[in-house]
């Protein structure tokens, strides 16, 4: 048997799915793009440019198919998908990367006890019906009892006792509370910066009271009290902790040098500005003798009528 | 500036959440625009370009007076109202006749454009033979070695691959690759140099030629590739750019990639893979080290044979053992009491 008539067609098979350049294509199978970076043949492209482009657009595509077809393929109603690499190639982005959501105090404890996420069915089995009924919403699971034509009242209740309302106030207490959490969480994750207008002008309004409440001579000691006026709170004096870490302490401290030294050069500014020397109002007042400088011109411009008004 | 406002109804939520930045992008919208004046040959060139990039692309049909070298307001404006990061504008003058800008946007602002002349053009009406579907991502081809070194073509490469094929796929279906949009150089003139980049005489010309894909089965895994001109076929003279190296705070930014997931990270993206390769039948190999095994802990099969012999001539030995412990000092007693 001769076989060489096949080694032959398999040689040719071959030859033509493989394709052999002094530089090997470059392939970046997750953007579908080859890149040839052999200089151009000067001589086939004068004499043909479009078989010449052809030719190598040809072995580019083949290559790529060939690296394509070489990669980890997953089976699909349509046939075997191949499953591309990310690509090497790094193209600028659209858009900003975003940014990340703060996790809501809930996603906060969950961390830290370890909870995994389960996803709720919107549907859940109520055995008295036999049936699958809504979790929330029209004729759900969570209205159960609220729509009961007969329930048991427990001896020595009130008149006024309907537990069918008793169950609906409970579930949208439920409810409030839950979207009352949401906003939290919204606020929280947007800043304290953002209050509403109204609310800001209340905080100013409260500012200003707590202010003109302490600025009486006695500071608020012997003033009349409002009825419903509350005692002022002062601010609550806060300690860091003593346990800090090294890069903490470290940073405090620079910025307590940097502060003096900014102090110190202060200093030397006004004094090398030279206007300062003279603390001005100081000097007034001593010569004066504590009576201010309307007194000291007075007296300056006529010292007989000063001691003629002395008796 | 647009003014934002706070989402109504749903749908205009979801609307506007559609706009927002995402971790992985989709594909980049591209707009077309005509200037003042275009002629034929851009009108068509545009015409041609919006086939294969939809369903990604936005045609103006009116003409604006624009000057994206200039002033670039209107694209920053188009951009936001539009929602679109990628801009073609057709502009044909005296000076520079048959101009193409290819303009990409980062966060609606202007990040890099590239002017190009076109000098041949061959719409696909020009070509008998089969079409690619609309829709269908092309493969994209690169040939010159300028692409690695000449800044010029760097860019242009960058800018063709963000308009042609953006997003990164994950999984593809092989006979869905129709067509191949090649771009190709030609010949590098001696007295080019990457230095000589304002001069744009000397640059050599760009071919933009879009083929078919037939594959043929060739008996090995690969199949045998024969191409087939589709249209449409430009060839482009490199004109006027701004290198997004200008505008390098929004291209630091453009350039940022996500943290990948924990899960991502397992997976092997981001990492080299170690140890996994693909054979040539397309099955995963991998190479498992393990360390040397330890024999002494190793349960053979029990058989009754083995079993019996040294354990039982091992509980006698310890229970004469034990009788002698305890008889030995009873005989040193009576040894004393005997004294």
């Amino acid at each position: 048997m001769d076989v060489s008539d096949i080694l032959a067609s398999s040689a040719a098979k071959q030859k033509l799915t493989t394709v052999e350049k002094e530089v090997p294509l470059q392939v970046d199978a997750g953007l579908l793009t080859v890149t040839d970076l052999n200089p151009v043949d000067k001589e086939s492209y004068d004499e043909n440019t479009e078989d010449y482009l052809l030719s190598t657009a040809r072995d580019g595509v083949q290559t790529l198919i060939a690296a394509l077809a070489a990669l980890p393929t997953v089976p699909s109603p349509y046939g075997p998908l191949s499953q591309l690499p990310p690509a090497t190639t790094e193209l600028p982005r659209a858009k900003p990367l975003p940014k990340p959501k703060p996790p809501t105090k809930w996603e906060q404890f969950a961390k830290a006890k370890g909870i995994q996420k389960k996803r709720k069915d919107r549907k859940v089995w109520d055995e008295e019906k036999q049936e699958w009924i809504n979790r929330w919403g029209r004729d759900a699971k969570n209205k159960e009892g609220e729509d009961m034509w007969l329930s048991e009242v427990k001896l020595g209740a009130d008149v006024s006792h309907d537990p069918a309302q008793e169950l609906r106030t409970a579930r949208k207490v439920r409810v409030a509370k839950n979207e009352r959490q949401r906003l939290r969480n919204i606020a929280h994750a947007q800043g304290s910066s953002q209050v509403s207008e109204r609310e800001q002008r209340t905080r100013e309004i409260d500012r200003t009271l707590a202010t003109t409440r302490v600025s009486t001579a006695s500071m608020g000691r012997f003033d009349k009290q409002l009825e419903s006026e509350k005692k002022l709170r002062g601010v609550k004096r806060k300690f860091d902790s003593n346990e800090r870490s090294v890069e903490e302490e470290k940073k405090n401290s620079l910025a307590i040098i940097s502060k003096l030294e900014s102090e110190t050069n202060r200093a030397r500014k006004e004094k090398s500005g030279g206007d300062d020397i003279l603390n001005v109002r100081k000097a007034i007042r001593s010569a004066s003798r504590g009576k201010g400088s309307a007194a000291l011109s007075r007296d300056s411009s006529g010292k007989g009528r000063g001691k003629k008004g002395k008796r | 500036m647009l003014r934002t406002v706070k989402p109504k109804n749903a749908r205009s939520k979801r609307a506007q959440e559609a706009r927002e930045p995402k971790e992985v992008e989709g594909p980049r919208t591209a707009i077309f625009v005509k200037g003042t004046h275009t002629g034929d040959v851009v009108n068509n060139a545009m015409k041609e370009l919006m086939a294969l990039k939809r369903p990604d692309a936005i045609s103006f049909s009116k003409k604006n007076p624009i000057h994206p070298f200039e002033d670039a307001s209107s694209l920053e404006f188009w951009s936001q109202k539009n929602d679109a990061s990628l801009f073609v504008i057709g502009q044909s003058t005296k000076k520079r006749p048959n101009g193409l800008v290819f303009a990409r946007m980062f966060d609606y602002k202007v990040l890099d454009m590239c002017e190009v002349g076109v000098e041949g053009f061959k719409g696909m009406s020009e070509f008998k033979g089969p079409k690619s579907t609309p829709g269908h991502a092309p493969a994209l081809h690169f040939a010159s070695d300028l692409f690695d070194t000449h800044p010029r073509f760097i860019h242009l490469k960058s800018l063709l691959l963000s308009f042609f094929s953006g997003t990164t796929v994950d999984s593809l279906h092989l006979p869905g690759l129709e067509h191949v949009i090649s771009i190709s150089l030609s010949p590098t003139p001696p007295s080019l140099t990457s230095s000589s980049d304002d001069d744009t005489q000397t640059l050599p010309k760009v071919h933009l030629r879009t083929y078919y894909i037939k594959t043929t089965p060739s008996g090995t895994r690969t199949p045998a590739v024969s191409l087939l001109p589709m249209g449409p076929h430009l060839d482009l003279a490199l004109r006027r750019h701004v290198p997004p190296s200008s505008n390098a705070h929004l291209l630091t930014l453009a350039m940022r990639r996500p943290k990948l997931k924990k899960m991502d990270a397992e997976k092997g993206l981001g990492k080299r893979k170690k140890n996994v390769e693909v054979d040539e039948m397309g099955d995963v190999r991998g190479r498992i080290h393990l360390g040397k095994q330890d024999l002494a802990g190793l349960k053979g099969r029990r058989v009754k044979a083995l079993r019996g012999g040294p354990e039982s001539e091992d509980s006698g030995e310890s229970g004469n053992e034990v009788e002698s412990e305890e008889e030995s000092p009873r005989q040193k007693k009576r040894s004393r009491g005997g004294d």
